[in-house]
């Protein structure tokens, strides 16, 4: 038998709050954190078809990372670092007592640093000026800069990767961590999901490529609305996730708290389109079959989904269509909700930040709104979808996360039973 | 039936998209159906369009972009200023828009 792993620490920076109490009020109150894109200085909005986001408010390095190790990195690893720290804290490990080599980084990022990308491969294009490239631009463009930085600040010695599978990253690294204790190579692993890219070049590439939310500019809030009939299109957020994650000897021997348990994963490959899911979401219901064959749970063990529910008509469609093709009449019993109505669609963060709202829902019983799930579509109803909080006991969670580039996430947590 | 200098155009810009010859193809065909454009491609063929044109086209008026003569007829209502777009686009003649079909 697999041995045991389990989620002991939480962080989050988020549209919705920095740290997790915030996070999880907002989260509960079915708060919304999207808001207009007011202009990506020095130019105007009006050439985006979308011009609304899950912008993080009141981000400061300063205040949140606490020290000059964030001045050298760029936005979505300062993210990182800070929820990292929150999540170390939290689970009350002290890495001064660990032995460093034991303890890894996995990171999750689907774009890495694009704050400073963007703006320096503008200022070399229109100055012509090679010699005036910032001497940090190549590390912190590196998509690894933001485990590199969490290496630094903690002095964890483990493995350090990152994985870059766009929408799914950091569902892939909560996995990838899962396997990395199983087969002995790390006590703990520091799993971190993290994505800023809410900038100029990239934004306008998610409007050119007609993937984002346009109908509801004027009512910002309204436009993230997973399952809804009148979802179209994501809307683009940013932030970050960080999970503390350990075998269960390394957690009892310093007696920590725990979440929940990390069961099983699944990684597959639709090997079908670079951005559109197979329509009759077979892929999608395998993965989520073989994670739940690896976690060695039943279907009917299943009572809470944090799906992946990006808000796409498509989608959203699928994934529907999945869990019933799975469960068939339990599909309607299982309690679903989709994180991406309350922050927007943090890419590579997606995965971690869900991953957070589930272990809160299987520790706390409580599981957050849908946001704008108004109208529901019939062509992804679901019993179990709700615009309101909702209480339940759960056994075992799923958490989906699909990719561009045809990859499939499905994660299983369930309660941590001693 | 829309102007044919822009049907031409508009065959033109998929012809070399679909690297076929131009004669093969006609305004009653369906972008997806007939020509095997999925929605991905269709996107591609409207950025080109777009630029061909001087246009911006709305996500919502993507609804109904389903053969080559309703995306000739759309253009040609959209470069008539004094007559609304609204009214000379052509009835949606599927309910599959290309942003229908995607994405992750």
């Amino acid at each position: 038998m697999a041995s045991r792993v389990v989620i002991t620490g939480i962080g989050v920076v988020s549209p919705i709050g920095i740290g997790v109490d915030t996070f999880w009020t907002a989260a509960m109150a079915g708060q919304s954190g999207i808001s207009a894109i007011t202009s990506f200085d020095p130019f105007p909005m009006d050439g985006y078809r979308s011009k609304v986001a899950g912008q993080v408010r009141g981000f400061s390095p300063e205040q949140h990372i606490g020290s000059s190790l964030g001045d050298r990195v760029d936005r979505y690893a300062q993210f990182a670092l800070a929820a990292s720290r929150e999540a170390l804290s939290d689970s009350g490990m002290q890495m001064e007592k660990e032995s460093p080599h034991r303890v890894g980084i996995i990171v999750g990022a689907g774009m890495g640093g694009m704050v400073m990308g963007e703006r320096e491969i503008t200022q070399l294009y229109l100055h012509q000026k090679p010699h005036r490239v910032h001497p940090n631009f190549i590390p912190v463009i590196t998509l690894n800069s933001a485990s590199g930085i969490v290496a630094m600040a903690t002095g964890a010695k483990g493995p350090n990767l990152t994985i870059s599978t766009a929408c799914s990253s950091s569902a892939h690294a909560l996995g990838q961590a899962l396997q990395c204790i199983r087969t002995g190579q790390a006590d703990a692993v520091i799993v971190v999901g993290a994505d800023a890219s809410i900038t100029p070049l990239v934004f306008a590439g998610f409007c050119s490529l007609r993937a984002l939310s346009s109908k509801f500019n004027d009512q910002p809030e309204r436009a993230s609305r997973p399952f809804d009939r009148n979802r179209d299109g994501f809307v683009m957020g940013e932030g970050a996730g960080a999970l503390i994650v350990e075998s269960l000897s390394h957690a009892k021997k310093r007696r920590a708290r725990v979440y929940a348990e990390l069961a099983g994963y699944a990684a597959t490959s639709e090997a079908y389109h670079m951005v559109i899911p197979r329509e009759d979401g077979e892929e999608v219901a395998t993965t989520m079959k073989l994670a739940l064959n690896a976690a060695d749970i039943s279907p009917s063990e299943v009572d809470y989904i944090n799906a992946h529910a990006t808000s796409t008509l498509i989608g959203d469609a699928v994934e529907s269509k999945a869990i019933r093709a799975l469960f068939k009449n339990r599909a309607d019993k299982i309690a679903i909700s989709a994180t991406k109505s309350l922050v927007g669609h943090t890419l590579g963060a997606a995965g971690a930040i869900g991953a957070i709202a589930t272990t809160l829902s299987i520790h706390t019983g409580q599981i957050h709104p849908t946001a704008n799930y108004d109208d529901p579509d019939p062509g992804c109803r679901l019993g179990g979808i709700s615009h309101d909080p909702q209480e339940k006991k759960i056994r075992a969670a799923l958490l989906n996360a699909f990719g561009f580039g045809s990859n499939n996430a499905a994660v299983v947590l369930k309660r941590f039973r001693p | 039936m829309a102007d044919r200098a822009i049907v031409d155009k508009i065959i033109q810009a998929l012809a070399e998209y679909l690297k076929r010859d131009a004669a093969t193809i006609t305004a009653s065909h369906h972008l997806r159906d007939d020509l095997g454009l999925d929605s991905m491609a269709v996107i591609e063929l409207l950025y080109k369009i777009e630029e061909t044109f001087d246009l911006q086209i709305p996500d919502q008026d993507l609804v109904g972009l389903a053969t080559v003569g309703s995306v000739a007829s759309y253009v040609e209502g959209r470069l008539a200023p004094a007559k609304p777009a609204a009214k000379k686009t052509p009835k949606p003649t599927t309910t599959k828009s290309p942003k229908k079909r995607k994405a992750k």
